[in-house]
């Protein structure tokens, strides 16, 4: 990597971390309601304004930053984890475990998330729950065929060999020496699936398919105010920018962590 | 090439037939109790009477096993028949292929946009990598990444609907109501296509062919297109197949936001009516589609690129 890129790319995971710790640090009260209060501009008692139930906008911000960013963080990990078990024992077992788990991708990876939203909140009520279980049921596959492309090659080193000599079990080898030498690709594969998950999740939640007002999450916050586009812009723009900023940042960091850390 | 493509199409019926069961089965994973659905839908009754309600299942064939409802659900949308929406009472099938029309209409703009925007200036930056044209367009395309399709309509609204009136914000038959729709759908696979083209583009100059070619004195424009960025479209094109599948039923926050009644609207609406029939056609709708254009985008680039073949066969 060049020397004259770094600053660019720290700007992003600069700007995630002073929203993570002002939405950690600051105590925020993002539902309580003033209706003699509304569509106020930029004050010191509401530096962004209030919304159309006068709640304060950046208590609102701060709280959805907690709730999305907290969220996705779950999403993410469990996707890694379903997808990287999937692909380590698929791409352990070869044969035709591989060629299975190949062809359930194709069609998973065919089927848009959001579609899979709306299938699961037919079957069950709106809510995060439903959200998780849609990210999740496409959310997983990027990591098993990536885990499993890794353990494919890994497979084939001496090294591995050396420990099937010694008498290790496939378990043991998948878990305790394939899965070390898999995990920085799969760590900053996770960093780019980040933001990804994080647009999927506000998505679902902009169509009504997640969490529900008066919920200060982003998608949420986002489809509130564009019923009131025309006259207070500001509540969308203030959850837009917050989305773009940290899709943005997060995407930067993965980047840098990839080519630092590809193994390719 | 050969074994490959006859193994990815043999497997298709069973891709398809597996997906349609799952479609199936969606009521019964959902705990609709269908005959009551089918009775609500026709007569607003809290609590049908068993008897009409036995009738009702015995002349529907909702008495059978599944197995033999499933055959027979599966013949008839074969030859065209979806049955009636539990929230309109009219026919599905009719509805279903107007949204498609849509959508397909939709994502070929979406693409087409796409891809005479994205294509050409990923080729350009190629040219001369960390100059000012080459920043620019890798910053808009990291952008293009990140801005979502339920922040960009809305903006694009703001700015060309709202602040500077020049097209309708919502709507869909006219070009101008075509125009923000579009733009939204078209950021993120242009934003990818010229990414995609740049990184291949510089890969391919680097090739001993184009040393070949500037020693024969070729150069400019046509040593850029004709020897850089032919290796480069091959990656967009299989790409092209994939996104079209995706955006056909995948485009829902783009026709919620703006009004459009394609195929993302109608599943939008299904699950809001909670209407399965109509949801079940949809779905029918979108893995019949997107399953084959994702195979065919796979094919075509397996066509186009001998080093991805290579790959697969290997």
């Amino acid at each position: 990597m060049r020397r004259g890129r770094v600053p660019v790319g720290s700007v992003g995971p600069a700007v995630l971390a002073a929203l993570l710790v002002a939405a950690a640090l600051l105590p925020v009260d993002a539902l309580t309601t003033n209706l003699a209060d509304r569509f106020a501009g930029p004050s010191l008692a509401h530096p962004l304004g209030t919304d159309n139930l006068g709640r304060d906008v950046l208590a609102r911000l701060l709280a959805g930053t907690r709730l999305s960013v907290w969220f996705t963080l779950v999403a993410v990990l469990a996707c890694a984890a379903v997808g990287t078990l999937a692909g380590l024992a698929a791409g352990y077992a070869g044969g035709a475990a591989g060629q299975l788990l190949q062809r359930v991708l194709d069609v998973l990876v065919a089927i848009p998330t959001v579609v899979v939203g709306l299938v699961v909140a037919a079957v069950r009520e709106p809510g995060t729950t439903t959200l998780l279980i849609a990210v999740l049921l496409t959310g997983w596959t990027p990591f098993a065929r990536l885990a499993y492309q890794l353990t494919v090659r890994e497979r084939g080193r001496e090294y591995v060999e050396g420990a099937v000599a010694l008498g290790a079990g496939p378990g043991r080898i998948a878990l305790r020496h394939i899965l070390p030498n898999a995990l920085r690709p799969l760590t900053a594969h996770a960093c780019l699936r980040f933001a990804n998950v994080l647009l999927s999740l506000a998505g679902l939640s902009f169509l009504g398919l997640g969490a529900q007002p008066p919920t200060p999450e982003w998608g949420a916050m986002l489809a509130e105010g564009r019923q009131y586009l025309f006259t207070a812009p500001q509540l969308v723009l203030v959850p837009a920018v917050a989305v773009v900023a940290v899709s943005l940042a997060v995407t930067l960091l993965g980047r840098r962590l990839e080519s630092r850390w590809s193994g390719r | 090439m050969g074994g490959t493509l006859a193994r990815r199409l043999a497997t298709l019926p069973a891709l398809l037939l597996g997906a349609s069961l799952l479609i199936f089965l969606l009521p019964r994973l959902a705990g609709v109790d269908t005959v009551r659905a089918v009775l609500r839908s026709r007569v607003a009754e809290a609590e049908p009477d068993p008897v009409v309600a036995a009738r009702v299942a015995a002349e529907l064939g909702l008495d059978r096993s599944w197995p033999e409802q499933y055959l027979r659900w599966l013949g008839q949308a074969l030859t065209g028949d979806l049955g009636l929406s539990f929230a309109t009472r009219t026919p599905i099938a009719p509805q279903l292929a107007a949204a498609l029309g849509v959508s397909a209409v939709l994502a070929a703009l979406a693409l087409l946009v796409a891809a005479v925007v994205g294509i050409p200036l990923g080729v350009r930056a190629a040219r001369r990598p960390g100059r000012l044209l080459d920043r620019a367009v890798t910053g808009c395309a990291v952008l293009g990444v990140a801005v979502p399709e339920f922040v960009l309509a809305p903006v694009l609204v703001l700015l060309l609907a709202v602040a500077v009136p020049l097209f309708p914000a919502t709507g869909w038959g006219t070009p101008a109501q075509a125009v923000l729709p579009v733009l939204t759908l078209a950021a993120f696979p242009a934003a990818l296509a010229a990414q995609l083209a740049r990184a291949e583009t510089i890969d391919a100059l680097a090739r001993p062919h184009v040393a070949v070619a500037l020693a024969k004195g070729i150069g400019g424009s046509q040593l850029l297109w004709r020897h850089g960025a032919r290796l480069a479209l091959t990656g967009v094109t299989a790409l092209s197949g994939m996104f079209f599948a995706g955006l056909l039923g995948g485009a829902v926050v783009v026709e919620v936001a703006f009004g459009i009644p394609g195929l993302g609207r109608l599943l939008y609406d299904a699950v809001i009516a909670q209407d399965l029939p109509m949801l079940q056609a949809g779905l029918l709708g979108v893995v019949a589609v997107a399953v084959p254009a994702g195979l065919a985008g796979e094919l075509l680039q397996l066509a186009l690129d001998p080093v991805a073949r290579a790959a697969v066969e290997a």
